[in-house]
């Protein structure tokens, strides 16, 4: 399940019908703008209205990002930014009400920039020194201008603001500006390359670029009195206004294309949570388009083991504090009921995560519900798988010491009642019983072989799968096909329950047909491919057996299904009337 | 003569040591497990080895390998290998290296001693021993699965079982209670049915009925469908 497009929500036609008429306001400014400028006396209408083209870029710019990402506030920065271009251009209008202010405003576009740089990629200013520099970006800006201004002769657009013309004044608060704006650009420089720092090696090759052009463009605005003996007037301000103008697209395609991935409306979850079915693998997904972090990870608190596992029920834990991933913790009803785990250097803000947490903190207790059951399925499986590990290491051990004792004890009673027997002071009659005594320790031995031959049989102790499964084939009173091609010789031995799950699968099989299927041909095939032990146990008997039938055959094969499953594997049996009976078992056995 | 013992039961490895040297034979060093052994036949070159098959470390087939091992690298020590449980394959490949000079054996016959050593003597003379269950085994197989042996009397598959067990014509005369001749008659017979190569040599003799059963039931069953056919032309 996925979250729908971000078009189909009320909430986003509200936003897109806004844009549009914003779009339109900034349009029918820009528009009035340039009929203004088209009177002016200051210079051709080319390059006045320069500045009125970087707003239609920025506007343009702005629009698309905010229509794209509406929850990030890039797209707002930008249009701001259009309006500060649009009231720049106003400078060089004959109407002193409009160029006034226009006049004090001038170098805001620059500023905007330095505020772009530090609030990227969010549009959100998160720490302290990123919101003071940019506070100070702005001062310096409103007040860049206004001294000369002040202290200056009355002449051209900008004598308006004309108070003395005392040079040494004008100089002395230019040199002023230029200290502060210095400083303030440094700082957003140690900024930017302490998140560079800390940025991954993807991620900083976009950001490197990014910065570079943006403070680039701005330091070009601050060395414009060093520039103009270079390129005259029109050619730096032209050159200066293409650089800035150039930002927002540079940004744009940044946050569009650079792996910025796409944060949806937080309203957008609940739109999704309302609408999806009760079953909603996509949770995690959701929250991490919503969240723009496609590492976003959902983890769940069970309370009963005081720990936190994942959507499959394994446990996992939560992130160190200083790591490059965090965690936001959600609560129901005041009960913690699980966590979200996410990308602390994309998203360094807990808040929106902890906000679209809670709204979804009652999907996220149903699916930490789930994944407490799955944690129990899981032990469960684990501890099924460990019952028949023990029970055949039981068995091995049992086997083993009766080989090693037992057997070895009645060889040698078998021995003295042989020489007890032989002895030549020995009556006829007690040689005799003696002789009896050694048949019946004989006879004895051999029931014992063959009780431990089920127990483990030997071939399996000994060389393993193959070897015990052709020794059942041999053994077997019709004729029986053995295909062991597929199973790798004895030096890659399988899991020992394996084995003899295996092994008990085939005789079990092979007993099953003898009895029931009145067949002329068994077969038997073993092969591993990719992991799985396949077992396949076939006649050419008269079929219609069932896993579930109440003989004994069958219940004889319901606990070797048991067996099968409690090692992760499946246990098939096809056997329509009159096509033979086919039993097929997978169990994953490793690599 | 001169044997080693590879045994990892101390009680069992006593009483086998006992049963030999009362017997007459020599005991030069027995072993508790597979490497110690192989390590006294390279020092001894006994003309007789009688091992275990499970030995440490792993408690697997260690013996049966160190068997095979002896009668590559020594041709003049025999091997006799002892077991709990007797499997037709392990008999198939002690017999397919250098199949002179083998014997396998289940362990219980240890105790019927005078046969016991008679098998001992026999396969240090580079004679072949396998124990009758292993044989019966084979026989019921081949049986199983090829309708050749069908063919023959009860009387001619006993003396095929005894082929098979590594018997010499006159030691399946004691045992069946009849004329060596008679035993030739049956065995010549028995050559015809299965379409063995005629062979004087005992050793010969015993490889060609081994191979015979040992067939892969798909050989059998061509053979067997063949024969089928042609018992019912279309």
């Amino acid at each position: 399940m996925t979250l729908p497009a971000s078009g189909r929500f009320p909430v986003s036609w509200s936003l897109h019908g806004a844009l549009v008429l914003l779009g339109v306001a900034v349009a029918v400014l820009g528009g009035m703008e340039i009929v203004l400028l088209a009177a002016s006396p200051f210079g051709p209408l080319w390059l006045l209205a320069e500045p009125v083209a970087a707003g239609g870029i920025y506007a343009a710019a702005g629009l698309v990002a905010w229509w794209r990402r509406p929850s990030n506030r890039m797209g707002a920065l930008l249009v701001a930014g259009a309006v500060s271009w649009l009231v720049a251009g106003l400078v060089n209008t004959t109407s002193p009400v409009l160029s006034v202010p226009a006049v004090i405003l001038s170098v805001v576009p620059a500023a905007v920039v330095v505020h772009l740089l530090l609030a990227f990629p969010s549009g959100r200013l998160r720490s302290r020194a990123a919101r003071a520099a940019t506070v100070a970006v702005y001062v310096v800006a409103l007040l860049d201008g206004l001294p000369q201004h002040v202290f200056a002769a009355a002449t051209g657009p900008d004598g308006v603001l004309a108070v003395t013309d005392r040079p040494d004044l004008a100089a002395l608060s230019a040199d002023a500006t230029h200290a502060a704006a210095s400083a303030v650009l440094a700082a957003t420089a140690i900024i930017l390359a302490g998140r560079l720092r800390r940025a991954d090696r993807a991620r900083r090759r976009v950001l490197l670029p990014l910065y570079g052009y943006g403070m680039l463009a701005v330091l070009l605005v601050a060395l414009s009195a060093w520039l103009d003996p270079l390129l005259g007037a029109p050619t730096r301000f032209t050159v200066q206004v293409a650089l800035l103008a150039g930002v927002p697209v540079a940004f744009v395609l940044v946050l569009l294309r650079g792996g910025f991935a796409r944060t949806g409306e937080i309203a957008e979850l609940g739109a999704w949570l309302s609408t999806a079915a009760v079953t909603r693998p996509g949770l995690a997904d959701a929250l991490a388009r919503t969240l723009g972090d496609p590492s976003l990870q959902v983890v769940f608190w069970l309370p009963g083991r005081h720990g936190y596992v994942d959507a499959a029920g394994a446990p996992v834990a939560l992130p160190a504090a200083g790591a490059g991933r965090a965690a936001a913790e959600i609560t129901s009803a005041g009960r913690r009921v699980g966590a979200i785990v996410y990308d602390a250097t994309l998203i360094d803000d807990a808040a929106p995560v902890r906000a679209a947490g809670q709204v979804l903190a009652l999907a996220v207790e149903a699916e930490r519900l789930t994944a407490q059951l799955r944690a129990g399925e899981a032990e469960l499986r684990r501890s099924r798988a460990r019952i028949v590990q023990a029970s055949d290491r039981e068995r091995r051990l049992v086997a083993r010491n009766l080989h090693d004792g037992l057997q070895v004890r009645l060889v040698l009673l078998a021995l003295d009642a042989q020489q007890l027997a032989k002895d030549p002071d020995a009556t006829t009659a007690m040689s005799e019983a003696a002789e009896a005594l050694r048949a019946g320790i004989d006879a004895a031995a051999a029931e014992l072989r063959s009780f431990v031959h089920a127990v483990m049989p030997a071939g399996l102790i000994e060389r393993g799968l193959a070897a015990a499964v052709e020794d059942l084939a041999d053994r077997m009173p019709i004729r029986t096909r053995l295909d062991t091609d597929g199973l790798c010789g004895a030096d890659r031995r399988l899991p020992a329950a394996v084995e003899s799950t295996a092994y008990f699968v085939v005789a079990e099989g092979l007993a099953n047909a003898l009895k029931h299927a009145r067949a002329d041909e068994l077969r038997v095939r073993l092969a591993r491919t990719g992991g799985q032990l396949v077992i396949e146990v076939g006649d050419d008997g008269i079929g219609g057996a069932c896993l579930d039938a109440g003989s004994d055959g069958g219940s004889g094969l319901r606990g070797l299904a048991d067996r099968v499953e409690a090692l992760g594997g499946r246990l098939r049996c096809d056997s329509r009337p009159g096509a033979g009976t086919t039993l097929g078992v997978e169990l994953p056995c490793g690599s | 003569m001169r044997i080693v013992i590879g045994e990892d039961e101390a009680l069992l490895r006593q009483g086998l040591t006992h049963v030999l040297e009362h017997a007459g034979f020599t005991v030069v060093a027995s072993a508790a497990d597979a490497a110690e052994m192989v390590r006294h036949v390279a020092e001894r070159r006994p003309d007789l080895v009688v091992t275990d098959i499970r030995m440490p470390p792993s408690r697997t087939d260690e013996g049966l390998r160190a068997a095979l091992e002896i009668r590559r690298e020594w041709p003049g020590t025999a091997v006799v290998v002892l077991s709990q449980y007797v499997q037709r394959r392990y008999a198939v490949e002690l017999l397919s290296a250098n199949s002179s000079g083998v014997g396998y054996l289940l362990k219980q016959r240890i105790a019927d001693v005078a046969t016991f050593c008679a098998d001992l003597e026999r396969v240090a003379a580079g004679g072949t021993v396998l124990d009758p269950e292993v044989v019966a085994l084979m026989l019921a197989r081949a049986r199983r699965d090829g309708d050749a042996l069908e063919r023959l009397t009860d009387r001619q598959r006993q003396v095929l079982a005894l082929m098979a067990e590594g018997r010499t014509n006159a030691s399946i005369a004691r045992q069946m209670s009849i004329t060596d001749k008679a035993v030739v008659q049956h065995v010549s017979h028995i050559y015809d049915a299965l379409g063995l190569p005629p062979s004087d040599d005992d050793h010969r003799r015993v490889l060609a009925v081994l191979r015979y059963l040992s067939r892969s039931a798909a050989d059998a069953s061509t053979r067997s469908s063949r024969a089928e056919k042609d018992k019912h032309p279309r």
